[in-house]
């Protein structure tokens, strides 16, 4: 188990910047994500963390000293990765036994382990099975097994959901949470789930193209994002999110204008979350465009002085068809101002 | 509106599922016997040789030689085949197919037993144990002390296969292995000179090999040709190699190294049995080819003491070709036999190294 800690970080692949600036430290024992979509470093982050890749830039440390220049081999790391890259050629507890190979454990005391470990995510009665003869879930078991067998300082997670069917998906969260606090191990887990970032990590860190966006819980995300992009991609359904100008205390959004509490001026974003606005009878004026019933509640889409606007009513039965005419309000600390051209959030309120 | 109600609601339709199983039936069995009869045709020019060479090997007496022993053969043989392939689409079941195959059998090996059973011999096999017969043929004067016992065209012939299949494999899948995961300066002009290097006929260079060869001291030697015939084989093979290690994932790789292993014992515990296929391929095809190689040697080595199979084949059919049929085509059954051996045990291995090079 260790302390990680990234300081100043940076990969390059030639040209492109794969990840740059990244400083993030992790407390020992905690459970981390890292979420993004495609392409924003994230899996690069992992394969630094892991000794696979070596950095351009920057410092890896963990428990304050310094592991650059230490080989893949000897930094102790599990890794489950999305394919779960298990060895076609060895059986499950060859599998699992694999990485104690290389430490010089005593043959029967490295099968004692891995049978352990094996009980600990419950695949003890496939280990004389081939990977091929595993269903998914089954090999994710197996590849978390092996990763922890060793007794990793680090545990690194790269998609380990996303080959799974949706009930599969459900369980494994439960399951790697489950064990996560049984070992007590540092673990970082890569995602482009948000859903998967919020159930499983004590906290989130989102990047994008490269750097990090912003980290904290969950809730940190969804209720302060500090940017455009963090507002946008937590959440689902996604922020409404419109495009003004400020100016004299009022953005004109669309056809629409709003006052501000606090004075700013130039190009802004308002985001509201869909849920947060209601229908009632004194408000901005807007005609329902679409119902979508999703069970629990029921998404509507309407048209209104600001554009195209989606918001959210307990279901699962629509109060309101399509065509409607309806009037739509927010409560001024659910308006989200951030600044255009930086994509930072404002420290600013739209007057109530 | 009108199309969208004749879209919706087709005529309905007087379907007989029975005859129409009936029929799709009918069609998949034509078809297939059309196929199977196709196929025959095609591969009787083949096989007809293959099996003349054996009938001969088996029944010739120096002299002449006739045909009269193959079309009565043939006449039992060919009959018991078509029997069997008429048995095999009217039975369904495996195991009665089995035994009707196995009737069969008996009657054409009693059938060939009663018509040429008294014509059978091994005499033309004694050369395996008599290593002077073409002297006995031809006299001494002719071909005195020129021919070598078989057996050290034999041990010859293999050391070079062997050798050779243990050269391209090692070095194939080395090659391979670094050519498919590292990048370096001019990886793709080195593809590409690969490539080329193969599309010239390895034969125009045989003057200046000879020369080579002759000056670095390793003419008519067994090592000279090895190292001839690998140098020219190896490009194919490193590529079909790379096919494989391209289609073995790098997170494997990568999960053995973060598991503890160094990156040789990544490749050697983890990489390497992943492209077993491959190798087993290539040896046998490295094998196969080297066993077959007649141009190179019939150049390179001189001596007797040197020859290998083919050698030896091409200098018997030489001296006795017109006088004694069956020894020659003895010799060549020998000849043939540890290939066909290595294809027949191998053939599964062997079809899939076109997948992996279709692959990388």
């Amino acid at each position: 188990m260790a302390r990680i800690e990234l300081k100043n970080l940076r990969k390059d692949w030639g040209e492109a910047v794969a990840v740059t600036g990244l400083d993030l430290s992790i407390e020992d024992g905690a459970f981390v994500a890292v979420l993004g979509p495609s392409g924003c470093g994230k899996t690069t982050t992992l394969l630094l963390l892991a000794g696979i890749y070596s950095p351009s830039a920057g410092e890896i440390a963990f428990d304050g000293a310094r592991v650059n220049d230490v080989e893949a081999r000897d930094r102790n790391i599990g890794i489950v990765f999305q394919s779960y890259a298990l060895y076609p050629n060895m059986n499950v507890l060859q599998n699992v036994m694999f990485p104690l190979r290389f430490k010089h454990v005593e043959p029967a005391e490295a099968e004692r382990r891995a049978r352990e470990i094996a009980a600990l995510v419950r695949i003890d009665p496939l280990l004389e099975r081939r990977p091929s003869q595993l269903s998914g879930g089954q090999q994710q078991r197996v590849a978390l097994a092996r990763a922890l067998v060793k007794q990793p300082h680090l545990l690194l997670l790269d998609e380990p959901l996303s080959n799974l069917d949706a009930s599969l998906r459900l369980s494994m969260r439960t399951e790697i949470r489950r064990i996560q606090r049984e070992l007590g191990v540092t673990t970082i887990l890569v995602t482009h789930d948000q859903i998967e970032a919020t159930t499983m990590a004590d906290r989130i860190v989102v990047m994008n193209a490269g750097r990090i966006e912003q980290e904290g819980t969950a809730e940190d995300l969804y209720e302060r994002p500090e940017t455009l992009f963090v507002a946008s991609f937590i959440g689902s359904p996604p922020i409404n999110l419109f495009d003004g100008h400020a100016e004299s205390g009022a953005i004109k959004i669309h056809q629409g204008a709003m006052a501000l509490a606090t004075p700013v001026n130039g190009p802004v974003v308002l985001g509201i979350r869909p849920e947060s606005l209601t229908v009632n009878g004194s408000g901005m004026p807007a005609r329902i465009v679409a119902v979508e019933p999703m069970g629990r509640e029921v998404l509507y889409t309407a048209e209104s002085a600001l554009g195209i606007i989606r918001f959210l009513e307990a279901g699962p039965d629509a109060r309101h068809a399509e065509d409607d005419n309806i009037a739509l309000s927010f409560s001024p600390d659910d308006g989200l101002l951030f600044d255009k051209t930086s994509g930072r959030r404002l420290d600013a309120r739209v007057a109530a | 509106m009108a199309t969208a109600d004749t879209l919706a609601k087709p005529p309905a339709p007087a379907l007989n599922w029975q005859t129409l199983a009936h029929s799709g039936k009918r069609r998949r069995s034509v078809s297939q016997s059309t196929l199977l009869a196709f196929l025959v045709i095609v591969s009787l020019p083949i096989i007809l040789p293959y099996f003349w060479m054996v009938v001969i090997s088996f029944t010739a007496r120096t002299g002449g030689i006739s045909t009269d022993v193959l079309w009565t053969a043939c006449a039992v043989i060919v009959p018991a085949v078509l029997l069997y392939s008429v048995i095999h689409a009217s039975l369904p079941s495996p195991r009665l197919r089995l035994v009707a195959g196995a009737v069969l059998l008996a009657i054409a090996c009693a059938l060939l037993i009663a018509l040429i059973g008294d014509r059978l011999h091994f005499d033309n096999y004694r050369f395996l144990w008599r290593a002077n017969v073409v002297e006995e043929i031809r006299s001494k004067a002719t071909a005195g002390g020129q021919f070598p016992s078989v057996w050290t065209a034999f041990r010859n012939s293999l050391v070079l296969a062997l050798s050779q299949t243990v050269i391209i494999i090692t070095v194939a899948s080395l090659a391979g292995y670094y050519i498919s995961r590292f990048a370096f300066r001019g990886r793709e002009a080195f593809l590409q000179g690969m490539l080329v290097l193969h599309a010239f006929p390895a034969m125009t260079l045989i003057i200046p090999i000879f020369l080579i060869l002759y000056w670095v001291g390793l003419l008519d030697t067994i090592v000279g040709v090895m190292l001839v015939l690998a140098t020219i084989e190896l490009p194919f093979y490193v590529f079909v190699m790379k096919g494989f290690f391209d289609s073995v994932p790098w997170d494997i790789e990568m999960s053995a190294m973060t598991d503890g292993a160094t990156r040789r014992q990544a490749f050697r515990l983890v990489v390497l049995p992943q492209v077993r296929v491959g190798l087993i391929a290539v040896s046998v095809f490295a094998f196969i080819r080297a066993w077959e190689e007649y141009i190179f040697v019939r150049t390179f080595l001189i001596e007797n003491k040197n020859w290998v199979m083919s050698l030896y084949l091409f200098w018997v059919a030489d001296d006795i070709m017109g006088v004694d049929y069956g020894i020659v085509a003895a010799v060549s059954v020998f000849y043939v036999l540890p290939s066909l051996l290595l294809y027949v045990f191998c053939q599964k291995y062997l079809t899939q190294m076109t997948i992996g090079g279709i692959k990388g």
